[in-house]
């Protein structure tokens, strides 16, 4: 839609106060990118006509190529950087997996010498029971003991009778007296 | 999904770093950055709604550091005498545009930062305003207070230049 230049003036006005639309602001460029621009609008158009101008600076064609190029280099930068990085964690869950290995044996282990140590555990869940077993027990031990006593009373008495028989060979002489 | 939806903005990405760089070498290197960027994350890219201003912004923040490392090195006595603005022309625009088109890029390129980033993503690009708040991380107003102060500003001064040839 061709504009007049007044129609312009106005729009231009309310530009430099930052109240128009993107489309009214693409209204003045195009206008101003065209011919037949009155002189006192030649400032204007300029303006105009560097913004234009600054819109088709583009980077070369080439920087696509050397885009992706640049983007694949770093991605297998990042690969590397992961592989030590998975060494690290490596090294760690090793570490982790010897110390879990000793502790299953030394496990094992404890598990093995507590079974041997099974015959010493709890047999009873009632002390009183428990305290009955343990005085008969301590009474076996006790008539062991009694008997044995009984025994070591014999034993005694062989040792006395050896006594004097020593006694009366060293002097024969007084038992004769004696008797 | 990269080639189709990445690759087309790389000239508005280019122009931006450009406008705010004004140097086509250290552009391209920031649309390079942004690009590998967009390749490393590109698993979450479905993630983002508006690929393009997220693009956009990445290219805003990667220009504006190179910008304070340039600043830096700037106050090193060797680098000192080195001119950005040589190589900002290429041969292609010494010889092609006017000297008033060179005249209006040296006057937005003396204009605030965030002045010219607004006037090259509205004037230049045509984004909406909402567009480019999401860029910038600006709210509205400021997007507009900053639209005004830099559309008035070259309008003055080119008006200046042309009058009195200042």
């Amino acid at each position: 839609m061709p504009m007049d230049s007044k129609e312009i003036g106005q729009l231009l006005e309310k530009y430099w106060n930052c109240e128009t639309s993107l489309e009214e602001e693409q209204v003045l460029r195009s206008y101003f990118n065209g011919s037949n621009v009155p002189d006192q609008m030649k400032d204007a158009a300029e303006l105009f006509r560097f913004f234009e101008s600054e819109r088709k600076r583009t980077l070369s064609a080439a920087f696509d190529h050397d885009i992706m190029h640049s983007v694949k280099k770093t991605e297998s930068k990042t690969k590397v950087i992961s592989m030590v990085r998975w060494v690290q964690v490596a090294r760690i869950a090793a570490g982790v997996l010897v110390m879990v290995a000793a502790g299953y044996f030394v496990r094992n282990e404890i598990m093995k010498s507590d079974e041997q140590s099974q015959a010493l555990t709890d047999t009873f869940s009632d002390p009183k029971d428990a305290l009955e077993e343990t005085k008969k027990a301590l009474m076996l031990i006790s008539k062991s003991f009694g008997k044995a006593k009984e025994g070591a009373g014999k034993i005694n008495m062989f040792n006395e009778a050896e006594q004097k028989i020593k006694e009366k060979d060293k002097n024969p002489d007084q038992d004769k007296t004696s008797i | 999904m990269f080639e189709s939806r990445v690759l087309p903005v790389k000239n508005k990405l280019f122009r931006f770093a450009f406008r705010l760089l004004g140097s086509s070498e250290e552009a391209k290197d920031v649309v390079q950055e942004v690009f590998i960027r967009v390749w490393n994350g590109r698993d979450q890219m479905a993630s983002i709604d508006n690929m393009e201003a997220w693009c956009m912004r990445i290219t805003r923040n990667l220009s504006l550091d190179k910008i304070r490392a340039r600043q830096r090195k700037a106050t090193d006595p060797i680098d000192a005498s080195f001119d950005i603005q040589n190589d900002s022309r290429t041969p292609y625009e010494a010889t092609e545009n006017s000297e008033n088109m060179q005249r209006i890029n040296d006057l937005i390129a003396s204009l605030p930062e965030k002045q010219r980033q607004v006037m090259h993503l509205r004037d230049i690009e045509g984004y909406s305003y909402n567009e480019i708040c999401e860029i910038l991380e600006l709210d509205m107003n400021q997007v507009k207070v900053n639209l005004f102060r830099a559309r008035n500003a070259v309008r003055e001064k080119f008006v200046k230049i042309n009058a009195y040839g200042l």
